[in-house]
């Protein structure tokens, strides 16, 4: 077990975004987190990641408890992770965005380069590594932000809607491509929209709504889940089916 | 913003011929006192301060992206504990000078704490807050001679000010030169400008490394206070302290160009010739602050990486710059 | 001196809410807000020279000439900070202290350091209100900085202009996918605050006294109230103001005036750090 976050509750305001959440994630797996449009799912992820705190609850990592750390703490310990509306640091090279991410695994600013370069042809984005940001366009975006993800090494990557703005044979390439990652030991955590994709990317699917997870099984039973389907579609179609 | 394509390929053997310009401007620099009169040393020397000054805002400004609206406090704070060092206690000059660095970057620490967790604006207006205050307290206080200034023999001659303020503007350079454009740290400080909190998320330390460069960009207005103190041997909460220092390093950096290394050299430079052929055509005045005022709107307009910038990007044609300019004012 | 306090303050409010406003709707923090004042002041000052009269008949005709300037700068502003290359906050920033500096610079080049003011009939005068007597001018300037604060109130919260513009300070996205051209809208309340921050300043340069430099006090008293009130958010502006003229009589009876900036300072430095977004938490 990598990962597992004990009843999470996480409010804003006068909004509870995340309501008594447990999740737990096996190493080695890839599951998928779906739900309507505010949901929590990328709420979950920043609590995951650091950047917000829970207001009670636990997120335990590899057995280490991460709750309240800094986000490049958690970084350290070996989460990474992708937003959904890529962030490249503008100003920089593709090549210069990944180092960044090394400079927590390298030694020194030459190792840091050659791990980008390595990490760069994973994702194959090495014929624009002296490109810079600005000059490239989403899918390549995207493609960055995982390479970024990747650079700092995760043994746990969260990914963040990677699929969201890619034309339908982007996203082939880009399933392709998170397949591949499968093969590293890396465990995944993936929140996308798109059912296609969760459905066969996914070892299991946990589906939140309003902030509690209201189902969590294999890809097959999830969308003959009554509860699911309700969530997603509303009282009235559940109930004529 | 200076981190161009060329550096991320492996390092190539560097050219003999690509140094020549910097050698013959640090030849330059070094032989200046013995062949310029008096007049042209002092202005060499006010030159070298500003290239310092502005440089050093640059590590947090322009690198960093955190515009520090207060950054003429540690100069003033670096000029007065400077002299206070060494008429009340009799400390040597040096010892003076590292004393006010050292002290400067622990207000900076000091001050960074709570300030650097603030957004964009709210950490400009905060240490515009706190370079003020600085003022009206060196404004009040006994000790620090209050609104009458603080009075320093004078005891060295016109050289020797000049050679102290290249070399600890060089050591300005050096460091910016090594710690930044060539290393992780100035990686980092890009890398949390552009875009903080991505910059966290894969293991950027922000709060540990936007201390370390305020520190950093604060030691050396620290020393070039001390410096200028005993220059002009009269030192004053308007004269170290007042906000027009600060715009000036502000304005330097823009000019000149944020974020790279040469730019605010390139700033002070300008800004002060600038200023000085202004005043010979309309006497000394306060004219030239209108046209630096209309400098910088143009740099943020028009070339927003600055003097340096432009060198490295094609310039626009007339037909290009008059449809940016009707762009501008369409409705 | 409570009195007093609260009379300046009622000024001061003016100043603060065009420059919240500024910022909820266009994300600029205007540097220039001092100068504005000092060229309000200057510009009534130098209609009462070359016309006569009383300054206070020139109030509407300053609110439009400054309403004119604000519109005409801002498509610069606008293109500084809407470059996709930069960060925008800070691009508006430094060109809005461009033409601080620009401003400040023209001032003294033309007029010098030399101290003026301009007096108008109610100089000198006082009022009694019940069993207070108040200077004139001063109760003069509280009222009108409650008029036109009621006036905004009733321009933002009534008026399907001011709905428009309070969206776009919410949410600029959406506001702009509703049909608002943000760009207008921003012209809009820029040229009002530069109108509004233009006409205070004649009456600041009547009760207080007219110099270049007088921009810093006035950013700093602006930047205060707003950073109390939390920025963008226009009511906590009146609280804030009367803090602040409360504050600094205080201050300057009981502990000495040469300290009120550095009591105002700390006070809005502690702000800053402990509450950022305004002792109401309102802020954006």
């Amino acid at each position: 077990m990598i990962l597992q976050s004990n009843d999470l509750v996480k409010s804003f305001g006068g909004v509870t975004a995340i309501n008594h959440l447990s999740l737990t994630v096996e190493k080695g797996t890839v599951l998928g987190i779906i739900g309507p449009n505010g949901s929590g799912k990328t709420t979950f992820f920043n609590l995951v990641n650091g950047v917000y705190t829970p207001d009670s609850g636990r997120v335990t990592f590899e057995g280490k408890n991460i709750t309240g750390l800094h986000p490049h703490r958690i970084a350290e310990l070996g989460i990474g992770r992708t937003f959904q509306i890529p962030a490249p640091f503008t100003k920089m090279t593709v090549l210069e965005n990944v180092m960044v991410s090394t400079f927590i695994r390298a030694s020194s600013l030459k190792e840091s380069r050659k791990m980008a370069w390595e990490i760069l042809e994973l994702v194959r984005l090495d014929d624009k590594g002296n490109t810079q940001v600005a000059n490239v366009t989403l899918e390549d975006r995207k493609r960055l932000e995982l390479a970024r993800a990747l650079g700092t090494k995760p043994s746990l990557l969260l990914l963040d809607e990677v699929m969201a703005g890619l034309t339908p044979s982007e996203v082939k390439a880009a399933i392709e491509l998170i397949r591949s990652l499968r093969t590293r030991e890396l465990t995944l955590i993936v929140v996308e929209h798109i059912m296609d994709v969760i459905l066969s990317l996914c070892d299991r699917i946990a589906v939140l709504d309003y902030g509690q997870k209201i189902a969590e099984d294999i890809p097959d039973q999830i969308v003959n889940n009554k509860e699911v389907i309700r969530a997603y579609l509303g009282e009235r179609y559940s109930a004529r089916h | 913003m200076e981190l161009q394509a060329s550096k991320a390929q492996a390092v190539p053997v560097p050219s003999v011929w690509r140094f020549t310009p910097l050698g013959l401007l640090l030849v330059i620099c070094l032989i200046l006192p013995w062949l310029a009169s008096p007049l042209w040393i002092r202005i060499a020397t006010e030159v070298l301060m500003w290239a310092g000054l502005a440089q050093s805002w640059n590590i947090i400004g322009g690198y960093t992206g955190y515009l520090c609206f207060g950054h003429g406090a540690f100069f003033g704070l670096g000029s007065y504990v400077t002299g206070l060092m060494m008429v009340k206690l009799g400390w040597p000059f040096g010892i003076g000078l590292l004393f006010s660095g050292i002290l400067a970057s622990l207000l900076a620490v000091i001050i960074g704490y709570p300030t650097l967790r603030l957004r964009g604006a709210y950490f400009a207006i905060a240490t515009w807050a706190f370079g003020e205050m600085v003022r009206q307290i060196a404004t009040i206080l006994d000790v620090t001679g209050g609104a009458f200034g603080l009075q320093l023999p004078s005891f060295l001659n016109l050289r020797y000010f000049y050679y102290v303020m290249l070399a600890v503007t060089g050591l300005t350079y050096l460091t910016t030169h090594f710690l930044l454009e060539r290393a992780r740290f100035g990686y980092k400080l890009l890398a949390i400008r552009e875009h903080e909190e991505a910059a966290e998320m894969v293991g950027v330390d922000t709060v540990s490394i936007k201390m370390k460069a305020f520190a950093l960009s604060a030691f050396f207005p620290g020393v070039l206070g001390g410096i200028y103190a005993y220059w002009v041997t009269y030192i004053h909460p308007d004269s170290v302290l007042g906000a027009q220092l600060t715009d000036f390093m502000v304005v330097m950096a823009f000019l000149g160009g944020i974020g790279s290394l040469w730019g605010p050299f390139l700033g002070a430079v300008v800004v002060q010739l600038l200023q000085r052929i202004l005043w010979l055509f309309w006497g000394e005045g306060t004219f030239y602050l209108v046209i630096i005022g209309v400098a910088i709107c143009a740099v943020v307009l028009f070339i927003p990486n600055g003097l340096i910038g432009l060198m490295e990007s094609r310039f626009l044609s007339p037909r290009e710059a008059v449809s940016q300019l009707r762009k501008t004012f369409k409705w | 001196m409570l009195i007093d306090g609260l009379l300046i303050g009622g000024l001061i409010i003016v100043v603060g809410i065009g420059f919240s406003l500024c910022f909820g709707v266009m994300h600029i923090v205007d540097f220039a807000v001092g100068e504005w004042v000092m060229l309000g002041a200057y510009t009534g000052y130098i209609m009462v020279r070359y016309f006569g009269y009383d300054p206070m008949i020139y109030l509407p005709i300053i609110f439009l000439i400054f309403c004119g300037v604000g519109w005409m700068i801002y498509p610069l502003i606008y293109r500084a900070v809407s470059g996709k290359r930069h960060n925008p906050v800070i691009m508006g920033l430094v060109f809005t202290f461009g033409l601080s500096i620009l401003a400040k610079g023209g001032a003294l080049s033309v007029w010098g350091y030399h101290i003026q003011s301009i007096t108008t009939w109610l100089s000198g005068k006082s009022i009694s209100i019940g069993v207070l007597t108040i200077p004139a001018l001063r109760f003069a300037g509280f009222v009108f900085g409650i008029l036109v604060t009621i006036l905004f109130m009733i321009f933002l919260y009534k008026t399907k202009f001011g709905i428009i513009i309070r969206a776009t300070a919410q949410d600029r996205d959406t506001a702009n996918l509703l049909g608002a051209d943000v760009r207008k809208i921003g012209g809009l309340v820029y040229s009002l605050y530069a109108g509004v921050t233009g006409m205070s300043g004649v009456l600041i340069g009547t009760l207080f006294s007219i110099h270049a430099a007088m921009g810093a006090k006035y950013c700093t008293l602006a930047f205060f109230v707003v950073v109390l009130a939390g920025m963008g958010y226009v009511p906590g502006v009146i609280i804030a103001a009367l803090v602040l003229g409360l504050l600094q009589s205080f201050v300057g009876v009981y502990i000495g005036g040469r300290y009120t900036l550095v009591a105002l300072f700390m006070v809005m430095y502690g702000v800053l750090l402990i509450t950022p977004k305004g002792i109401l938490r309102r802020g954006i």
